[in-house]
């Protein structure tokens, strides 16, 4: 299916050198002054502060994260930003509206988002990657809009025919798209996962799924038949407890997979798309774990909830956490000699209505 | 002096620099580097918790410092001062200051402006809406928590009778259907429904067992209806819904009904005076005493003292004082 003609493994040019790991050295209780601060200032500002906040949320994380001893940034304008939540909610509206017209110009709206939408999107790319430096030097994206058409519109038209037998594949071509075209300066980023390594995975979170579902429903059933046997020993009446059982049993087995799967699933995913992602000769490791991201997401929501969202900032850097220090970059030579790109400039309009509509391309 | 890693801008090369500042110039020496810049023209970066801070030239290079303290006594020599968002991020009495305000805001937000705003869009959303939203209720609770009526048909029809020959305060006659329902769960109740439908249930009416006061409880129910007050109930809970939603993540569907849930039980003690108000204009409209509103709120209450299991009472707040307001109206009403 896959047409690839990159070579799995490049010949190397110099010996490896040691890994660099990623470091997250921020803290929730620091963040929490930056986060609450921000969030009083958009609620009187009725949103528009948003913008500036969410410069500050990116660069508080971007700041605190390091690699060979030094740290990225962000250098996004807030004002661009702002443009692009107008346009974004400008859609939102567009969109809850047209879904409940049921007539024509339903069709005409859906039609014109879904005409924009590629390019929004490969605009949000553009900007993320443009206002994202290392030691100075930024990323780019290059992707052409051609290609944004093929991956979103094509392929997503596909995939929805396909009942989403295609979605791997989607994927994959997406990701391709992406980090493809993902330059660091002068040097060109590659990815190198076939379709077929998404099938594995889709299909093994698939399967672990209905097996859980399987065991979960048999013991469900098969406590519904003790309480119902029992019941029948006793002259009809029902022992409640066991009715709890049974219900505990079927609902918990459904809130494990509703909650496993999706943290699951991105741990698996994500560490098939950075292992196969260089930076020039430079290869990139990801050992994220399924159970702990699972632990950290589970954990995560509970103290969010009982907190009353206070938790936030904790739960955000908790995850970061976890999230970057398990990605090690891999050298291949002198990480001093990065050359940067001639500057341009780059809406922030995309992004922003990629965020708006909550489409997961991130990372 | 203060040591620093200095950035060209063309390419990821460190540089170990040294910074210093005199007079009003910072002064840049180290590998390859000697750069001397007026201070006013360097850009410095919020101090953003344990960051490195970053002191931008105008040619796009840069000097990245991580030991802050330090480079805070630098720049105290100097014109700089950092911005108020920025020290107010950083000071413990300005986070706690503003956790208060958000709490406090967001408490103001959703007793004041969140029923605001579900009013106005009760009011302004088109009736079929209401329609469609009254018939998927009545579609979920028929035949399972509300039953058929074993009131006899002529009694159902004289009620029926008796509400629709009511005059509303604003002229014409109720709109509303009029449904008569048992239930075991809700005991002596009547509620409206999104579209102004009301349900009246026989507990009810076998407890009233009084045509002009079981009008009066309708004439309050009207009043309901008048407002869309059911509409608006449910506007708010699912604003709460989708807030919460959007607010905790994707796995919080299933909590994301609790509080939805939470909220509907009870209309909020504004809305009952409101509907009361409505409901005494409508009953001394068609020339009968607010009285009996209260006479029939009295009988319900005393059917189930102290009790908070289901009744119509457990939907409708604070009777004592509703008793007193309508006493004031009655009043009123015998005064003319």
């Amino acid at each position: 299916m896959d047409k690839d003609p990159r070579p799995e493994s490049p010949p190397q040019s110099s010996p490896p050198r040691a890994p660099e790991p990623l470091h997250f050295n921020g803290s929730g209780a620091e963040y929490f002054g930056i986060w609450i601060v921000n969030l009083l200032l958009t609620i009187v500002t009725l949103g528009i502060y948003s913008a500036w906040a969410k410069v500050r949320r990116l660069q508080y994380f971007y700041r605190h994260t390091s690699v060979a001893g030094s740290s990225f940034d962000f250098h996004g304008s807030p004002v661009r930003i702002l443009i692009g939540r107008v346009i974004a909610l400008a859609m939102l509206i567009a969109y809850n509206y047209s879904v409940r017209l049921h007539s024509l110009l339903t069709l005409v709206i859906l039609g014109a988002i879904a005409i924009v939408m590629p390019w929004l999107l490969r605009n949000s790319f553009r900007f993320r990657l443009y206002n994202t430096s290392w030691r100075g030097t930024r990323f780019h994206f290059r992707g052409a809009v051609a290609g944004a058409y093929r991956v979103f519109l094509l392929n997503g038209f596909l995939t929805l025919i396909t009942l989403y037998v295609m979605a791997p594949f989607m994927h994959q071509r997406l990701k391709a798209y992406q980090h493809d075209n993902t330059w660091f300066g002068q040097t060109q980023c590659s990815f190198h996962a076939r379709v077929g390594r998404f099938y594995v995975v889709y299909l093994l979170l698939l399967a672990a799924a209905v097996a859980f579902a399987f065991v979960f429903g048999l013991s469900g059933i098969g406590a519904v038949f003790v309480a119902s046997s029992e019941a029948q020993k006793h002259g009809g009446r029902v022992n409640p407890y066991a009715v709890f059982r049974a219900l505990g049993i079927l609902y918990g087995g459904l809130i494990v997979i509703g909650v496993s799967i999706g943290p699951a699933f991105h741990a698996l995913v994500t560490n098939l798309i950075w292992n196969n992602t260089r930076l020039g000769e430079h290869r990139i490791e990801c050992n994220m774990s399924p159970f702990p991201l699972i632990w950290i997401t589970v954990s995560n929501f509970v103290l969010v909830v009982l907190t009353l969202g206070f938790f936030v900032p904790w739960a955000m850097v908790r995850l970061a956490r976890y999230q970057l220090e398990s990605v090690r970059l891999l050298p291949a030579g002198d990480l001093q000699e990065f050359v940067a790109a001639d500057p341009e400039t780059i809406g922030a309009v995309g992004e922003e209505a990629a965020t708006a509509f909550d489409f997961d391309i991130s990372l | 002096m203060l040591s620093a890693n200095y950035f060209d801008g063309r390419s990821t090369r460190v540089r170990v620099v040294n910074l210093s500042v005199v007079g009003e110039d910072l002064v840049i020496v180290g590998e390859d580097v000697d750069v001397r810049v007026p201070f006013a023209r360097v850009k410095v970066d919020e101090r953003l918790g344990r960051a490195p801070r970053r002191l931008r030239l105008e040619d796009g290079t840069f000097c990245e410092v991580r030991d802050l303290d330090a480079l805070d006594t630098l720049l105290s020599a100097t014109a700089h001062r950092d911005g108020w968002v920025d020290r107010m991020q950083r000071r413990l009495h300005f986070v706690l200051l503003a956790l208060v305000a958000c709490v406090a805001l967001a408490a103001a937000g959703y007793k004041w402006v969140l029923p605001w705003a579900a009013a106005q869009g009760a009011q302004h959303l088109p009736p079929a809406v209401g329609r469609t939203l009254t018939v998927q209720t009545l579609k979920i609770l028929d035949g399972r928590i509300l039953l058929p009526s074993k009131i006899s048909p002529e009694r159902r029809q004289s009620l029926s009778d008796q509400f629709h020959a009511l005059r509303l305060p604003g002229g014409g006659s109720p709109a509303s259907e009029l449904l008569f329902r048992r239930s075991s769960q809700l005991g002596a109740n009547a509620f409206t429904l999104p579209d102004g439908t009301i349900i009246v249930l026989d507990d009810l009416i076998t407890l009233i067992n009084d045509d002009p006061q079981i009008l009066a409880v309708f004439a309050h129910e009207l009043g309901h209806a008048h407002g869309r007050h059911s509409l608006q109930l449910l506007l708010q809970s699912s604003a709460v819904g989708a807030f919460w939603t959007f607010y905790v993540g994707d796995i919080s569907n299933l909590l994301a009904a609790a509080p939805a849930a939470l909220l509907q039980a009870k209309y909020s003690q504004g809305l009952e005076r409101e509907a009361d108000d409505y409901g005494a204009a409508l009953l001394m409209q068609n020339g009968m005493s607010p009285a009996l509103l209260a006479d029939a709120l009295r009988k319900l209450t005393e059917s189930r003292p102290g009790s908070s299991k289901g009744g119509y009472l457990s939907t409708h707040p604070s009777t004592e004082e509703r008793l007193r307001h309508l006493g004031v109206l009655a009043a009123t009403f015998k005064n003319k």
